[in-house]
């Protein structure tokens, strides 16, 4: 059995740890090999990075976006998921689940672009707000921060949701029932009891959801206009039009870097919960 | 004692409610732009036409990408199910040192930003002089795919009863023959289950294809991508749905697949 790990082993090394390995090695390079014969060592791609205003408030920004559209999808998913969790019926919670999937089997430019129409100037939302007579001029819903944010929410809710759901299923009903037969209100014995222990659920829900908003392009590209740059966008754009894979390396270093540390603190959390299988 | 429906329920069920209202109707709504015949998007809708899915059909970017994209994920659906399920089977099987690690470390695709796999791809291919071919994107797609396919065959092999197989070779079977009809057969669900997920996965692929497309040869989502950059129509809108119908065509076929199986086992 065990000569069955090979072919997963050599794709993973040639198609996986190589390329992250030279691109870790790229970004200590000061030109392309490729065609610039005297390569050497250098630093000065971090130092580039670590010293120009532009290049730390895109990092800023990245972060600051993550952030804000964790405890979006934190505030929205959490409620579904104790629905989910909590579904008597068998019929109920399939149709939930697939709801809760079916935006997620939807591609990620095709679920943009669904925000762009409700978005935009001439868009679903500010057409009904101006014939409703609430608005006169439309609201700027889109090309800022917000609208990026609203879209990439909508996008990784369903990750929140299905982490949490996992979670607040083991917390034991009963407790909660123990709880409301003590006196405690139906909201008390939530927030007493079911919320602190899913706390563990909380954490994990969010780190994923940061790490994956951190790396996303499509959205803030096609809804944060000129108004948002992010470290993905960054990353394109030196490979694409500034032909500089070296500082596209150091830049991917960067990110990686955070999202290493993210990845770490979500498998210490979920290997707590569940007494150490970790992403298994 | 009455229950009576206070203030907390109504406000548990509307909360709720909103909140899938906010899941499902961006989806919907792309449906209407698909046969509204209003030059751009405009709401609310004012008729109904099949003239943007003519348009997407009669435009050869367009299907060439569709094809390519189909082409890549049935590429991918085959790899990562052969080289998943092998992996599975050794992982649960293999006795493997430092299992757990190694699991981990199968699974780290999913985490990591796929904008990075790309980027690292699309820069080994550049030091070793590859270029950018198709079959470097079916890789690039199968390393993010194959996760899927280990996972959901990991999830089938750990209720698996080894009884079944300790059973038929005692009655004479050579292990190709135990693998074949009765191990492959029990862990198939699991395998295809992690096929859906490795095409549709691969469909909709878009980071990693982004940095190792070519002009002309990009896939769907890239070129879809590439046009609301400067146009935002119903065009869009029809190949969003093409794109949402055959992913889930190929749901609903795996599914009916395994779904009869089961049927037939019970």
């Amino acid at each position: 059995m065990r000569w069955l790990i090979w072919p997963a082993l050599l794709l993973f090394a040639l198609f996986f740890v190589l390329p992250f390995a030279v691109l870790g090695v790229m970004s200590l390079l000061s030109g392309n090999p490729v065609n610039a014969p005297a390569v050497n060592l250098t630093l000065r791609h971090f130092q580039r990075f670590f010293s120009d205003d532009l290049y730390l408030e895109a990092l800023w920004a990245t972060l600051r976006i993550g952030l804000l559209t964790t405890l979006s999808a934190l505030l929205l998913g959490y409620p579904l998921a104790h629905l989910l969790a909590r579904a008597r019926s068998r019929v109920g919670h399939a149709l939930l689940l697939m709801a809760v999937i079916a935006p997620m089997l939807t591609g990620i430019v095709v679920r943009t672009f669904a925000w762009m129409t409700l978005l935009q100037d001439r868009g679903v939302i500010n057409t009904t707000l101006i014939a409703l007579g609430v608005t006169r001029e439309p609201l700027k819903l889109m090309y800022n921060e917000f609208g990026t944010i609203v879209a990439l929410t909508h996008i990784y809710v369903p990750f929140m949701v299905l982490t949490l759901a996992g979670v607040i299923g083991r917390v034991d009903e009963r407790l909660e029932e123990a709880a409301r037969s003590l006196g405690a209100t139906r909201w008390q014995a939530f927030r007493e009891v079911t919320l602190p222990l899913s706390l563990p659920g909380i954490l994990a829900g969010s780190l994923l959801v940061f790490a994956l908003s951190i790396s996303a392009y499509v959205t803030p590209f096609l809804m944060g206009g000129t108004d948002v740059l992010t470290l993905p966008m960054l990353i394109y754009q030196q490979v694409s039009s500034s032909f500089n894979p070296n500082f596209a390396g150091a830049l991917g270093v960067i990110l990686l870097a955070v999202s290493l540390v993210l990845v770490i603190a979500y498998n210490k959390v979920l290997a707590g919960l569940s007494g150490g299988e970790g992403l298994s | 004692m009455r229950r009576k429906v206070g203030f907390g329920a109504v406000a548990y069920w509307g909360l709720n409610a909103a909140i899938l209202f906010f899941l499902l109707s961006p989806i919907a709504i792309v449906s209407v732009f698909a046969v509204n015949p209003t030059p751009y998007i405009a709401f609310p809708p004012v008729g109904f036409t099949f003239a943007w899915f003519a348009k997407f059909f009669a435009n050869p970017d367009f299907v060439h990408a569709l094809w390519l994209s189909l082409k890549v994920a049935v590429a991918v659906l085959v790899l990562s199910m052969l080289i998943g399920a092998t992996a599975a089977m050794a992982l649960a099987r293999g006795e493997l040192p430092g299992r757990r690690a190694l699991t981990a470390f199968f699974m780290s695709p999913l985490m990591l930003p796929a904008i990075l796999t790309g980027l690292a791809l699309f820069q080994i291919y550049l030091l070793a002089g590859i270029g950018r071919p198709v079959w470097g994107l079916v890789m690039g797609h199968t390393v993010i795919a194959v996760p899927y396919v280990i996972r959901t065959t990991l999830a089938v092999l750990a209720n698996f009863d080894r009884r079944l197989e300790e059973a038929a070779a005692l009655l004479g079977a050579g292990p190709v023959r135990v693998f074949f009809e009765v191990t492959l057969p029990l862990i198939r669900p699991g395998v295809i289950a992690g096929g859906i997920f490795a095409f549709i996965v691969s469909f909709d692929q878009f980071p990693v294809s982004l940095f190792l497309v070519v002009p002309k040869g990009e896939t769907l989502p890239v070129v879809l991508f590439n046009y609301m950059k400067f146009d935002l129509d119903g065009a869009i809108a029809a190949a969003s749905m093409v794109s949402i119908a055959l992913a889930l065509g190929v749901v609903i076929l795996l599914e009916w697949i395994i779904g009869l199986r089961a049927y037939l086992k019970f």
